[in-house]
């Protein structure tokens, strides 16, 4: 880590996720599977994070355990300050409806409803009225503005992708977990998510935490963590698809 | 294959038992009814040959009149015949039988037997094997005008010990008797919840027959004479004027009557069991239609690997015979206890049967195995040809939801099974043809199911259009949901639609006739106050009773109605004629008369409707041929013509022409006038305690009288409403069943409205809210069809006094708050079960 890097950095960095000695164990006796092992890690709220890994080595776990979505078996998770281990689960319905946003591989959306319907489903749970000014920057900002009444059938799969970015970005959510998003897209539908992903954090100040196997994905962010085997590994600062590609390559030795 | 279908089957148990239950109610209730009326068959069977037991012959008037539903009259005999038969050779014992009428006063002042039940009678009885009684203890049989024994169940009923004092009701007036015994028929306390008012041969005669006259002779052969030799002599003794029939003949004769009167039992119940099978189809069909859509995949790849489209029909065929034969036995089983409720349910409506153990036929299991394998493996046929034309290559693409609901093809399938449904309604009821018209109604029910999917999407857009409002974002959910895919939508409903429909049209009919009979009596009785009975035909207030009313001060005219029975010009069947009092009538009836008038009527004449006038092509002054009971066919004169036969019917005569055929005379209901100047108040009390002397006759006044008379039809119309229940049940469950597949087939947009923050409450609040959209969907239909179907069955009444058409708003507001309700009950596990999903396992499905 450069000195001038750290220099640029935000003076007080607030932490936007952690896990603190996580540990996921699927299954009992023979069959006990440890998904995540003992991790501590921290998100850094206002930056672009990525989790990368082979398959099998907790990425998705760990994020899922970050997000809400699967309780630990020991440790703690935290969004912002709260202690996600201490909600019921009705409290972490909430904190997903308000404070995280999700972007998922594949089938994101709601095919019934429309794609703006879809964008404010969050807030529409919540019974709260969407904020125009800042719902019209989003769609601007992921192109749609042309495609709102379409159901999710009548879109491309980079289209759907986009509602879904712009579904977890209009409640503001503290966080956005991705998951694989680009997995199943081409390459340059691939790209134009990942660019206003990249966008949203430098421009928005939005923290996302993306986990993805593709080493060019990965690329595209401020910092990469590396887990094998339920444990983190190493970390990477300011990566391009190059220096990731040969981490990577490592794990198969 | 057939270890891949019956794997594929077995795999979702729960989908398998959802889908078997739909048929299970059906199944049950045609199960329960062949064993429950083939359990009272049995019973009343083995009781008959029991009570005939002794007798050898039976001797009976040949003059008869069929009054139709099996049952027939027949005339006295003269009771010399008794010293004819008894002098023939080889009869051991001759007795006469009396049997009329005779209602039963309970120690609580109260007639025995429930309004409109099982028959009253009064009978003579003696000591001898030939009778049907048994005597219970220390009974001893009546002798002299003042002695009676009843059956034990009416003593049970009106806790009559004996030795006590009971009043009891004939065509011979009120009259005290002393109990001196309790018998019982056969086994039973009862026969058949009828009640027995019994006495010796001279006061049976005197009281509820005819002096001089008895109803039959009962005959015990000498040891060593065969009942045919036995009948044989008796009858070329007696001649024409009487029939005889062997003892076997007269138990076979006794237990036909009773199959008849069963049979009609058991063809209503079965009409109820076959609608409960429709509506079950309904479901199977809507069933595996999302079955097979949901394993498009593994049906293609099925395919791809190398199965033909043979094997993929039968493998579908075979698990919806699989789901037959699990309905079929648990409906069986379901359908035996069913058989003990519906015992309960003829004894709470005054059919009291005798214990006996049920009978469980073969026919009754082949019926449930055949009848719900057949209707669940036809259900299905039309899926599995669907699965069939799965192609290969279906098993390497994404599924694309199921939208298609507008063909041509099914708009014109629809439109010419609904047309040709209709058509075959209108004729039905116009030719009166019930075969016609209830081969119509469920095709119209058809071609609605065809045509449902077409209007399925805007309909259930529109009910669920207040939801997004009033609901939010789950209302939303829900009224999407419940567009998405609009045949499924349909068909889930018209299971529903079924019931509602039916439910509909009996309400509208209801609520018809009631109105029309307001309206027909108000404006044809023109009267101030009614005694009216609840016999059902059979007996009813003794003349005398009308006398004493109209030797009160305060009464204008009282005069009874009788019912009698006659042939017109030789017809076969016999015709309801009405019995009056030519003098007095015309005082209480306004009729109409267009020729003539009502105290033209002499014991020679005869009155006319309009309507039979001109059938007959007869005129006042013409004649008119007229057989009654005793056989005697005589010529009677049109004395007068009127247009209203709605109360009085086509045909009138004069009690002093009905006497004459030597028939017992009763009046159902007695009509009287006030006085002029005496108030409703005054002609009431003071004909409180004469009418209270006879106590089976209630006094209302003209408008209570309208009342009750318009409620007459409501236990009726609650027996149907609790019937048609079952179809409605069953529409449920088929929405529960439809909802649970939807719930598993939407997975994984469950799991993410449920990542981005949807409570459970909320996930539960969609499906519900769908199922409540759909529920109303086929209230909306059923409520349609059923007013439609109701006012054609109302057209097609009119000639019978069914004038108004009228419905029922409150009864409509209540089908559509229970369709409400069971659109809220049958969520209530799919919804758990949708708000309890693994939210990343339902991420990770495909």
């Amino acid at each position: 880590m450069s000195t001038t890097q750290l220099l640029m950095a935000p003076p007080v960095t607030a932490i936007a996720a952690r896990a603190v000695d996580a540990c996921k164990v699927y299954g009992t006796g023979e069959n006990v599977v440890r998904a995540i092992d003992h991790v501590t890690v921290e998100f850094k709220a206002g930056h672009f994070s990525a989790i990368m890994g082979p398959s099998g080595s907790g990425k998705s776990t760990l994020m899922h355990c970050l997000a809400g979505l699967d309780p630990l078996t020991s440790g703690r998770a935290y969004i912002g300050g709260t202690d996600l281990t201490t909600l019921s689960e009705k409290q972490l319905t909430t904190l997903r409806r308000d404070q995280v946003g999700f972007v998922f591989q594949s089938f994101n959306l709601v095919p019934s409803l429309s794609a703006i319907e879809n964008i404010t489903l969050p807030g529409a749970l919540a019974g709260r009225k969407p904020d125009a000014a800042w719902l019209d920057k989003v769609i601007a900002a992921v192109g749609l503005a042309g495609r709102l009444s379409h159901r999710p059938s009548e879109l491309s799969g980079g289209e759907q992708q986009r509602v879904a970015v712009a579904r977890s970005l209009v409640s503001r959510p503290e966080i956005i977990f991705a998951d694989e998003p680009t997995g199943n897209l081409d390459s340059r539908a691939g790209t134009e998510i990942l660019s206003f992903m990249r966008n949203a954090v430098m421009e928005l100040g939005q923290t996302i935490v993306m986990v993805t196997h593709d080493p060019v994905a990965a690329s595209y962010s401020d910092r990469i963590v590396f887990l094998a085997d339920g444990r983190i590994v190493d970390e990477m600062e300011d990566p391009t698809a190059q220096r990731v590609l040969d981490r990577m390559r490592r794990f198969g030795e | 294959m057939f270890r891949v279908a019956l794997k594929s089957a077995l795999f979702n148990k729960r989908r398998l038992f959802g889908t078997a239950l739909s048929v299970v109610i059906g199944i049950a209730f045609l199960a329960g009814t062949f064993v429950f009326t083939d359990t009272i068959q049995r019973t009343f069977d083995n009781l008959f040959s029991d009570v005939y037991k002794s007798t050898d012959a039976y001797v009976r008037s040949s003059s008869e009149i069929d009054i139709g539903f099996g049952q027939k009259l027949y005339d006295r005999i003269p009771e010399s015949m008794l010293s004819e038969v008894s002098s023939v050779t080889g009869v051991a014992e001759a007795r006469g039988d009396v049997s009329g009428y005779a209602r039963i006063i309970g120690s609580n002042g109260k007639p025995i037997g429930l309004p409109n039940g099982s028959p009253n009678f009064g009978s003579s009885v003696y000591d001898s094997p030939l009778i049907p009684w048994t005597p219970v203890g220390a009974s001893k049989f009546p002798s002299g005008p003042n002695e009676v024994m009843i059956d034990a169940g009416s003593a049970k009923q009106g806790k009559l010990n004996v030795g006590d004092k009971v009043t009891i009701v004939s065509q011979g007036g009120s009259r005290v008797f002393t109990l001196v015994g309790t018998v019982r028929f056969g086994k039973a306390d009862s026969p058949g919840g009828a009640t027995f008012a019994l006495f010796d041969l001279a006061t049976a005669q005197s009281f509820v027959g005819k002096p001089g006259e008895v109803d039959a002779i009962v005959v015990g052969a000498v040891p060593g004479i065969s009942q045919q030799v036995l009948a044989d002599r008796i009858h070329a003794k007696l001649g024409a004027g009487a029939t005889v029939l062997t003892g076997a003949q007269i138990t076979k004769e006794t237990q036909n009557s009773m199959h008849d009167a069963l049979s009609f039992l058991n063809i209503l119940l079965l009409v109820f069991a076959a609608i409960a099978l429709f509506v079950g189809s309904f479901i199977i069909y809507n069933t595996f239609s999302i079955i097979v859509a949901q394993k498009q995949r593994e049906t293609a790849l099925l395919r791809a690997i190398g199965a033909n489209r043979k094997q993929i029909i039968s493998s579908v065929l075979l698990e919806s015979a699989l789901v037959g034969i699990i309905a079929s036995a648990i409906g069986l089983l379901v359908g035996v206890g069913l058989s003990v409720v519906l015992k309960w349910f003829m004894a709470a409506l005054g059919i009291d049967i005798p214990a006996g153990g049920l009978v469980l036929l073969m026919r009754t299991v082949i019926a449930a195995f055949v009848v719900g394998i057949a209707m669940t493996v036809f259900a299905a046929v039309s899926p599995s040809i669907r699965a069939s034309k799965v192609p290969p290559v279906a098993a390497m693409r994404d599924v694309a939801l199921d939208r298609s609901a507008a063909s041509k093809g099914r708009l014109l399938a629809g439109a010419v099974v609904t047309f040709a449904a209709a058509m075959l309604v209108v004729y039905g009821l116009a030719s009166n043809d019930v075969k016609l018209l209830g081969s119509g109604v469920p095709l119209l029910f058809i071609g609605i199911f065809v045509l449902g999917p077409l209007i399925a999407r805007p309909v259930a857009g529109f009910i669920g259009a207040p939801l997004p409002t009033v609901v939010g974002v789950t209302g939303s959910l829900a009224r999407q949901n419940s567009m998405r895919n609009p045949k499924r939508t349909a068909r889930t409903a018209a299971a529903l639609m079924v019931g509602v429909s039916l439910v509909t049209g009996i309400s509208v009919l209801a609520a018809s006739v009631k109105t029309s009979i307001r309206s027909i009596i108000g404006d044809q009785f023109v009267g101030d106050f009614v005694v009216r009975t609840q016999t059902q035909g059979f007996g009813g207030l003794p003349p005398e009773l009308a006398t004493a009313l109209n030797k009160l001060p305060e009464v204008g005219t009282a005069t009874g109605l009788q019912m009698g029975y006659g042939k017109i010009d030789g017809n076969t069947k016999a015709s309801m004629l009405s019995v009056v009092d030519p003098s007095t009538i015309g005082d209480v009836f306004d009729l109409k008369f267009v020729q003539g008038k009502a105290s033209d009527l002499t014991a020679d004449g005869i009155l006319l409707s309009t309507s039979r006038a001109e059938h007959y092509n007869v005129h006042v002054g013409d004649t008119m041929r007229l057989t009654l009971l005793d056989g005697v066919e005589r010529t009677v004169q049109v004395q007068g013509i009127y247009q209203k036969d709605d109360l009085a019917g086509p045909y009138t005569i004069s009690e002093q022409l009905f006497k004459k055929s030597g028939a017992d005379v009763y009046h159902f209901s007695v009509f009287g006038t006030t006085a002029p100047g005496v108030s409703e108040k005054a002609v009431l009390a003071a004909a409180t305690p004469v009418v209270e002397k006879y106590r089976v006759g209630k006094l209302l006044s003209r408008s209570a009288y309208i009342n009750d008379q318009s409620k007459q039809i409501n236990q009726f119309v609650n027996l149907i409403y609790g019937l048609l229940a079952l179809a409605v049940v069953i529409a449920i469950f088929g929405i529960a069943n439809t909802l649970s597949l939807s719930v598993y087939e939407r997975t994984r947009e469950l799991g993410l409205l449920r990542a981005v923050g949807a409570y459970r409450s909320q996930v539960r609040s969609a499906i519900r809210w769908e199922s409540v959209i759909t529920a109303l969907l086929g209230t909306a239909q059923g409520i349609l069809i059923g007013v439609l179907l109701g006012y054609a069955v109302i057209v097609s009444l009119h000639d019978e006094g069914l004038r108004k058409f009228s419905i029922s708003v409150g009864t409509l507001v209540l089908v559509t708050v229970l369709a409400v309700i069971a659109g809220i009950v049958a969520a209530i596990r799919p919804a758990r079960r949708a708000s309890k999903l693994d939210i990343l396992r339902a991420l990770a499905q495909h």
